[in-house]
């Protein structure tokens, strides 16, 4: 933990700069890919464009920038899983472990959000068990759009060719057929890829309220830590803050 | 082009060779050769002469070469291989086929007897030594089955069994023949003797239409009753005709049945989506569809997505060959494709609305369209998540302790 003792109060990095970048492009991204993948799936709005439609390509970029978007999320996905492993900040994983101690702070941390900031029994100044787990479940939610989202674009390519070689429809089947055969087939596929959007929405929907929540009722500016990378918390006097 | 298998007739699986280099077509051209020799050297089983058949119903040399040209192409075989097309339709009558009827509304019987014709696909498939079809041949009864029995035990190991219509698995659904048969058993006992078997049309390949929801009789297609036995499936509601015969075909000039894809469909027909061929493909790209029927899009040939298109789910190669002789096909007369060719399709493909508001009940889905229960239920999601964010914010409000209350941890507040 770093941070700039000020008295009683303390700054705490919880968001290095690489961190907050990821975060922002993720959401970006996300919200491209909404966007965009409603469109695809059921086109609300007219290409109103005084050009043949062999000119103008609506669907053509939003399936573009679908797949732009989710190549991101991709991307990030795999960055984030690998720091979940191996970051120099901070390890993510290690507050996932089922440990006593962590499962204790995970209760802890839903009986502070259930009972209104009431009752705090847990050291908010670093990342908690409930948030670690909250954030996993997003990056598994973020996977699984990986694999059925990629299962939905490489049935256009089953002459077997890409641009970049064979290998990569083959790699595309090797790793998403599963979501074909556990899913019903294609329309299977389609409907929980288009659900898992809204389990993604409704993510989000809790996560920034809960942020702004815990800003309201801790006081410690956690909704700080996307922009700045900081919160800040109170230290109670004594050797171990001084 | 992909032949598979070493031996006579062999599976879908990757035995086989691939042809793609002038050599290997050069050796796929080899095998041919003495596949035919083989085959014309042989005795007719059938005494329809193809050229006398030609020339009695009015067909010109040219309109037979134009044919050739075009199923070689069909077959993805270099234009030198036209000739051995020709050469393999002519000794097509050496091939013994029993065609058997099932669960089903002889649509596909249809396709092949289509009154607009006769076309050169049809004249063949009248060349083929058809053994047994239920809907063409003169005996019934006790006749008919004398003849299934002659033909079995004549060509034993050696007939093509072609299938139409689902086989319902329930008792007390489907009998056929003077004795009444059970479907189920039927298909059993002929297929175990068969060289091949080749499901055509949806009901056959996959259940199709009596495989539907609530699927009273239990539908199933071939692959789910026939096992140890090559099989292919050429679904479609009905199948194209072209596609039969490409198979066939196939087999009477290799010796081997055609490369499958993993639902047993021959790859060079089922190889590529309806969407990727479409003749409005280019409106899907732009934006531009049709919102009602009839209107201006409508009148413009936009795309018809959604109106519930499946051509972007769909492998199958009508938008190129589309039916009866090339007329038309779906698309072309302005209404969606319902994915005919798709496994489930007319729980899960079949509707002519839009897909997010189909409202086709499945199993599993609370009675809701596929589509359209998505939609409700993450919109319910999200209601769920913006109820229970909005009561917990105001029992925070009403009940909850901002930190600062607490005289030991909250920090000073900065006096101005």
């Amino acid at each position: 933990m770093n941070g700039e003792a000020s008295g009683k109060i303390v700054r705490v990095l919880r968001m290095p700069v690489s961190w907050r970048i990821f975060h922002w492009v993720n959401f970006l991204a996300v919200f491209a890919a909404v966007v965009t993948g409603i469109y695809i799936g059921r086109p609300y709005y007219q290409a109103m464009i005084a050009e043949p439609a062999v000119r103008k390509f609506v669907m053509g970029w939003n399936r573009a920038i679908h797949l732009y978007a989710a190549i991101a999320v991709d991307v990030l996905c795999v960055i984030s899983f690998y720091l979940y492993f191996l970051s120099r900040f901070e390890r993510p994983v290690r507050k996932l472990l089922p440990t006593k101690e962590h499962r204790r702070e995970f209760l802890e941390v839903l009986a502070n959000f259930f009972t209104f900031n009431r009752r705090k029994r847990f050291d908010s100044a670093e990342l908690d068990t409930f948030n670690a787990a909250w954030f996993t479940l997003l990056h598994l939610l973020l996977l699984f759009q990986l694999f059925t989202g990629l299962q939905l674009y490489v049935y256009s390519l089953e002459s077997g060719l890409s641009s970049v070689g064979g290998w990569w429809p083959w790699l595309m089947h090797a790793a998403t057929d599963w979501t074909y055969w556990s899913f019903g087939g294609r329309m299977g596929v389609r409907w929980v890829h288009h659900f898992t959007m809204y389990l993604i929405l409704a993510w989000i929907a809790f996560h920034v309220y809960y942020e702004i929540w815990r800003t309201v009722y801790w006081r410690e500016g956690d909704i700080a830590i996307a922009f700045g990378g900081e919160k800040i918390v109170r230290r109670q006097p004594g050797p171990a803050t001084e | 082009m992909r032949v598979i298998g070493k031996r006579e007739v062999a599976s879908s699986s990757s035995e086989g060779f691939v042809a793609r280099t002038g050599q290997e077509y050069e050796a796929l051209r080899l095998r041919c050769e003495r596949r035919l020799r083989e085959l014309e050297a042989s005795e007719p089983l059938n005494q329809v002469s193809l050229p006398s058949l030609l020339r009695d119903r009015g067909m010109s040399r040219r309109s037979f070469l134009k044919w050739a040209s075009a199923t070689t192409a069909l077959l993805f075989l270099p234009a030198s291989f036209e000739k051995l097309v020709a050469r393999a339709a002519s000794v097509m009558n050496r091939v013994p086929v029993i065609w058997v009827e099932y669960q089903d509304c002889a649509g596909n019987s249809e396709a092949v007897l289509r009154a607009d014709g006769p076309t050169i696909d049809e004249l063949l498939l009248d060349v083929i030594s058809l053994e047994y079809q239920e809907t063409l041949m003169a005996p019934s009864g006790f006749q008919a089955e004398a003849q299934l029995k002659d033909a079995v035990e004549t060509f034993r190991g050696k007939y093509i069994l072609i299938v139409e219509g689902s086989i319902p698995a329930e008792d007390g659904f489907g009998f056929n023949g003077p004795r009444g048969e059970g479907f189920l058993e039927n298909l059993k006992r002929l297929s175990r003797d068969a060289l091949a078997v080749i499901a055509v049309g949806s009901c056959a390949s996959y259940g199709g239409i009596p495989a539907a929801y609530p699927n009273p009789t239990k539908a199933m297609g071939v692959w789910d009753i026939v096992k140890g036995k090559p099989i292919v499936n050429i679904p479609a509601c009905p199948m194209n005709p072209a596609n039969l015969l490409g198979v066939i075909l196939h087999y009477v000039l290799t010796g081997a049945l055609p490369e499958l894809d993993y639902l047993l469909r021959p790859k060079f027909a089922f190889g590529y989506r309806i969407h990727d061929n479409c003749e409005r493909r280019a409106h899907f790209d732009a934006g531009e569809y049709v919102e009602r029927w009839g209107d201006e899009g409508a009148r413009n040939n936009f795309c018809l997505y959604k109106m519930g298109c499946k051509g972007p789910m769909t492998f199958n190669n009508c938008s190129i060959i589309r039916y009866n002789d090339g007329t038309n096909w779906p698309i072309g007369v302005g209404r969606g494709c319902i994915g005919c060719s798709e496994p489930g399709f007319w729980d899960k493909y079949a509707y002519e609305r839009p897909m997010a508001g189909a409202n086709i009940p499945v199993p599993g889905l609370f009675e809701l369209g596929i589509e359209k229960s998505v939609d409700i239920l993450g919109v319910g999601l999200l209601t769920a998540a913006g109820a229970g964010i909005a009561i917990h914010a105001f029992l925070s409000a009403k009940y909850g302790k901002k930190s600062e209350e607490a005289p030991s941890s909250a920090p000073p507040k900065e006096k101005p």
